[in-house]
């Protein structure tokens, strides 16, 4: 054999030793990749994340007098404020400036997130002045035995509270979410969401769309009626009666677990009304002259009208019966069930 | 020249056949002798001739060199062990990459089976959970109540307090059987979330229920864990009193749909019933979440 030949014999032998080792390398860090994405993915799931429990701290006033304070602000300013403790009252006012006023409590701060033309149209309420407070953990919650505010007759309110008792008087629209008190709304012009875990809904000559929750409390209506074409009003409590009298929202929608519901008024022509309850009545009291249809369904229950119904339709003699009839052209469309409640329609 | 070589000896020269000292004069003399290089030239191409001629008949019949080393190769060949011969398969570096390729998915695939395996196995085990359910009670004169003409319809607020006392009782008893009797999830009233889903797969009758029993079981799971911190005693009770009640309402209305599939009815009711439990259950939960957010 030639040298040549042997030095070419001998360098194909190298490569082929350098390929064998690189195909080894390509496989070990294939492996590995492999084997720590299966160990990524078969770790155990980490746990979500903890709500921030940091107590902050609650800036009291120290002052004899209650803490007031006030700001002007656009005539549709939005106002957001969360409350921890107390009975709160906000009024609308025909001035455009918000002032807030706790007695028996935190003290008192406005924080501007947004302006428009130098006017504030975005305002947290506080329950520290961060002006004159420099605090990093100040409770931003109001507390105190009163709290009061009054806000421009177009403001928007968004409250959240732990535990308080609300009235809220001609404002614009409202949002409120409380873990355990009553709220009273009345004269809201532009839109109701109000949810309270523990205690009543009650709102009265207001307009908009409306969603009201309890989950143990009663929600009561009274002369509510539609903004704009469309508005639907909600209202649904878990453990408490529903009561309604002349609401005006061509769409409705009530539900009720164990208590009952109770609706006095009109049906409108067009309207789409849905009642329904696990164990309570669904008690119906309207004018002589209604014009609708009825899809009933029920259980354990009865059914029973004071008004001359036509065309009645009952399906095949079962434990849960389905009714459906008209009363006058059938220009509203009315939907009820219950398990083991009774339906009954009654002259008004 | 005098030293040159016969015909014989220059044949057996190209045979290999001479002894070594002859065969080196034979070579020394060839190298300077032109007749006996053309003698030698003549011969060796005779030679040739001769052996392509006789080639095939040789290496047919005459065991040789190549033939012996082709014996030996496959011999050696079939000694060699299955796993040299994988390993010399695995040496082409084309073949080793798309093998290890293929491991490494391989394994991606098995750990994201296992996963799935353990996900059905969670779903699994929340089911057997959720045994605190209140089990449902028919009370056919609590139906009788309703139904009465007694019901004072200008009152709903006292109507409910009277059916809350009802309620109370029954929920009252059924709390304490729970407490003092274990098996009470062999009573055949008793709502278990297991036994739910047994008969949602078996009586499928109505459609989205599947649907519906996922979202109660991971509610009930979230709400079972917390529930205790958000609810005070009394709200609490009222919970599980409505939970008690709406339970119920699911248990009779499946029987309902299950012995006649074709009532739209109790279809409705049932679905009424599901999306009660669901917005019971979800109240806890943003209870909860609002708490959270205020803290």
């Amino acid at each position: 054999m030639s040298l040549s030949s042997q030095h070419s014999a001998l360098f194909s032998i190298k490569m082929r030793k350098i390929h064998i080792n690189l195909i080894l390398i390509i496989f070990a860090l294939l492996l590995s990749i492999g084997a720590s994405f299966s160990l990524a993915q078969t770790s155990p799931p980490k746990p979500a994340p903890k709500p921030h429990n940091k107590v902050r701290k609650i800036i009291k006033n120290s002052s004899d007098t209650p803490a007031e304070k006030s700001i002007a602000v656009d005539a549709g300013v939005n106002i957001s404020l969360c409350v921890s403790d107390g009975k709160l009252k906000i009024n609308g006012w025909e001035r455009n400036e918000i002032r807030a006023f706790v007695n028996g409590g935190s003290q008192v701060g406005f924080y501007v997130l947004q302006k428009k033309k130098d006017n504030p149209v975005w305002v947290k309420v506080l329950g520290y002045d961060p002006t004159t407070n420099k605090e990093t953990d100040a409770e931003e919650c109001l507390a105190g035995n009163e709290i009061e505010l009054d806000v421009p007759r177009n403001a928007i309110v968004n409250i959240k509270s732990n535990s308080s008792e609300m009235v809220i008087d001609s404002v614009g629209k409202v949002s409120v979410e409380n873990a355990g008190g009553d709220v009273f709304l009345n004269n809201i012009e532009r839109g109701i969401e109000a949810r309270t875990y523990e205690g009543d809904v009650t709102v009265e000559n207001s307009s908009g769309a409306m969603s009201l929750f309890s989950t143990t409390g009663n929600i009561i209506a009274f002369d509510v009626s539609a903004q704009e074409v469309g508005d639907i009003f909600k209202a649904k409590t878990s453990n408490g009666a529903v009561t309604l009298k002349n609401v005006g929202q061509r769409q409705i929608e009530v539900g009720s677990n164990s208590g009952s519901i109770n609706f006095s008024g009109e049906f409108l022509s067009g309207g789409q009304y849905s009642f329904g309850t696990s164990n309570g009545s669904i008690i119906l009291t309207i004018p002589q002259n209604s014009s609708f249809r009825i899809n009933a369904s029920y259980g354990y229950g009865v059914f029973a009208s004071e008004m001359p119904l036509q065309n009645i339709e009952k399906n095949a003699p079962s434990r849960i019966q389905n009714l459906s009839a008209q009363m006058g052209n059938g220009d509203a469309s009315l939907k009820l069930t219950t398990v083991s409640g009774a339906i009954r329609i009654r002259k008004q | 020249m005098k030293n040159c070589f016969d015909e014989g000896t220059i044949q057996a020269f190209l045979d290999g056949e001479l002894a070594s000292d002859l065969l080196e004069n034979v070579a020394r003399h060839v190298a300077v002798c032109d007749g006996c290089a053309v003698l030698m030239a003549e011969a060796e191409e005779e030679s040739a001739f001769a052996f392509s001629a006789l080639e095939q008949e040789f290496n047919t019949l005459v065991p040789t060199q190549r033939l012996w080393t082709k014996i030996n190769d496959s011999i050696g060949r079939e000694r060699k062990s299955v796993w040299q011969t994988v390993f010399a398969f695995f040496k082409h570096p084309t073949v080793g990459a798309f093998a290890s390729l293929l491991v490494v998915f391989g394994l991606f695939v098995a750990v994201l089976s296992l996963q799935k395996g353990e996900t059905v196995k969670s779903v699994a085990e929340i089911i057997p959970d959720k045994q605190e359910v209140i089990a449902p009670i028919f009370k056919p004169e609590l139906a009788t109540s309703q139904t009465s003409p007694s019901d004072d319809l200008e009152s709903p607020k006292i109507a409910t307090v009277k059916q809350a006392k009802k309620d109370y009782s029954i929920v009252k008893t059924v709390l304490v059987k729970k407490e003092n009797s274990p098996k009470i999830n062999n009573q055949p009233n008793a709502l278990n979330s297991a036994e739910d889903k047994g008969q949602m797969t078996n009586d499928n009758f109505l459609l989205g229920e599947e649907s519906y029993i996922k979202t109660i079981a991971t509610l009930e799971k979230t709400v079972n864990s917390r529930k205790d911190e958000v609810l005070k005693p009394s709200s609490r009770f009222a919970f599980e009193k409505d939970l008690a009640v709406v339970n119920d309402a699911i248990q009779r209305m499946k029987a309902e749909v299950k012995k006649n599939p074709k009532n739209e009815a109790a279809k409705n009711v049932l679905r009424a019933s599901y999306q009660n439990k669901i917005d019971l259950l979800s109240s806890v939960t943003e209870k909860t979440e609002l708490m959270a957010s205020l803290k």
